[in-house]
């Protein structure tokens, strides 16, 4: 999932200082599970915009704020709320932001949160990064650990001489990565393969801003023209 | 004779390092080189040591070269990407720069530019490989050079890395992408650094042994609590210890003369890579405790 934080609230108010009224959108899936724009986040930050003179005309938590299409079919009955809003604070991430941006032409969009990374949930509330969406996935070559991301330096072909005592260079926080992909080579009685496999440099021209991908048959032939 | 010419005859090999300054006085580095010339078979030029910014690597070696000394430049891969990488051994090989020791290199968060993107479009492994395709006349991706490389290429290796066999298996993919000698990480004991010898002796590549002057017994245990790869053992610490503080500095390059000679007289491996760290003036001094001058 996206991880999202919310932004300090002395922050936005600068950003935000201009408008009067705002309608606040969360979504139900990314920014819920980091706790930045499910409802008790709306109503947190509706109490902070009051307490700071601010009005707050409505908010909602769609379904899937990235969703361009469905999102506006959601607020579709918010109609009247999101009119008398001068500001539209988005809850998400910067796609759902932008989704918001898509849909709402003639009016301000701010976000409330930053975006980081692509995370998994550990434990509640808890995120690790371990897939920066490279574009082409090499996991397959190293038991399933992703060195381009569990490694700082990205390295693909074993630890560099910052490793201490298993440790990363960067940080006695987190284990080494190649020390974990080398242990479980090891465990899964590959540790043949990981010798064998050198690892190309990467084909950085997979992961060029900004991506498209159309996977409906019908759709396709369209993108591509 | 060229530093690949003097490693291959079978000399015992002693190579240093000078650290280019920040800022354009280079005084006091050109005197370091000139104290060098003559003695050293090569003199490697750090490239942002410590991820610290200085002075290039490529400039440097070309003034080691105006004062007749061979230089080794060091590369690393994170500030280049690959485009910068080549275009920049090309420019060092028309410039007469010909062993490049090829690095991943220490992460800007070590350095005095923490906020700078960090590159590692390539790593040491790969790096090797495009200075071996250099030399057999094709960049990278697969396109012809008019006029190819002759670099004499190495790499980097830390025996004492814990754990150290996955450290043995990045050792042999820079064999495979084609390092031809190898400087180590300081080492100070001896009979484990034999076993890795006998380990690296089945593999067609030249071994330098990392040499660092200890200083005193803190100097150890902050290299023992902070340094990776790097080990102390404790009679060395003791030794030092016992000198006490005025002599410390002296029982230290005792220490290194001591392995130095060792390593040659018991032809455990091919040279020694003495890094002073800027006590450049006692390399002359350990050399002739160690008999090699
Ligand atoms: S290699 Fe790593 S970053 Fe790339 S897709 Fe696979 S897991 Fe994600
Ligand atoms: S210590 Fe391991 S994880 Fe950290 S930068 Fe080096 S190779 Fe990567």
């Amino acid at each position: 999932m996206i991880i999202t934080k919310k932004r300090e609230v002395q922050e936005l108010m600068e950003n935000i200082k201009n408008y009067k009224s705002f309608f606040l959108i969360g979504c139900s899936e990314c920014a819920s599970l980091c706790g930045t724009g499910n409802q008790e986040a709306i109503d947190a930050l509706t109490e902070a915009l009051k307490a700071e003179g601010k009005d707050v005309t409505g908010g909602f938590v769609p379904k899937t704020g990235c969703q361009v299409l469905g999102t506006k079919v959601e607020l579709k009955p918010f109609k009247e709320a999101l009119d008398k809003s001068d500001c539209i604070l988005v809850m998400s991430c910067g796609a759902g932001t932008q989704a918001a941006v898509e849909i709402f032409e003639d009016k301000p969009v701010y976000p409330t949160n930053d975006s980081l990374f692509l995370g998994n949930m550990t434990r509640f509330q808890m995120f690790d990064e371990r897939c920066s969406l490279c574009g082409k996935c090499i996991l397959d070559k190293t038991g399933g650990i992703c060195p381009v991301t569990a490694c700082p330096k990205g390295i693909l072909n074993g630890p560099c001489g910052g490793c201490k005592d298993g440790k990363c260079e960067v940080s006695p926080d987190i284990k080494c990565a190649w020390v974990r992909i080398y242990e479980r080579m090891k465990r899964l009685d590959k540790l043949q393969e990981l010798c064998d496999t050198v690892l190309e440099a990467k084909d950085w021209s997979q992961n060029i801003k900004p991506r498209t991908l159309a996977t409906r048959p019908e759709k396709k032939e369209e993108k591509k023209k | 004779m060229s530093f690949k010419d003097i490693l291959n005859s079978g000399k015992f090999v002693v190579t240093a390092e000078v650290g280019p300054p920040k800022g354009t006085d280079i005084k006091e580095m050109i005197h370091h080189i000139e104290l060098l010339k003559g003695k050293v078979d090569a003199l490697n030029v750090t490239d942002n040591q410590s991820a610290v910014m200085r002075i290039c690597s490529m400039a440097v070696c070309r003034i080691c070269l105006d004062h007749g000394v061979e230089p080794i430049l060091q590369m690393t891969c994170r500030d280049r990407n690959r485009i910068g990488l080549q275009s920049d051994l090309l420019g060092a090989n028309i410039l007469n720069i010909k062993n490049v020791l090829c690095m991943t290199g220490d992460h800007v968060l070590a350095g005095d530019h923490k906020q700078a993107k960090p590159v590692y479009d390539l790593e040491s492994v790969q790096l090797l490989s495009v200075v071996n395709s250099l030399n057999n006349g094709k960049d990278m991706s697969g396109n012809d050079l008019k006029g190819s490389t002759d670099f004499f290429q190495g790499a980097v290796v830390t025996p004492e890395a814990n754990p150290l066999e996955p450290q043995l298996i990045k050792f042999e993919k820079k064999v495979r992408a084609g390092a031809k000698f190898f400087q180590s990480q300081a080492i100070y004991d001896i009979n484990k650094f034999k076993e890795f010898m006998q380990y690296a002796r089945k593999f067609p590549v030249k071994v330098l042994a990392g040499i660092v002057v200890l200083k005193s017994a803190g100097m150890a245990n902050f290299i023992n609590n902070n340094v990776p790869g790097i080990r102390v053992p404790q009679e060395l610490i003791d030794e030092l210890k016992a000198a006490g503080k005025d002599k410390a500095l002296d029982t230290g390059l005792n220490i290194a003369a001591r392995h130095i000679k060792q390593l040659k007289e018991e032809n455990i491996c091919d040279g020694v890579h003495i890094m002073a760290i800027g006590m450049e003036d006692k390399v002359p001094i350990i050399m002739e405790r160690a008999g090699l001058l």
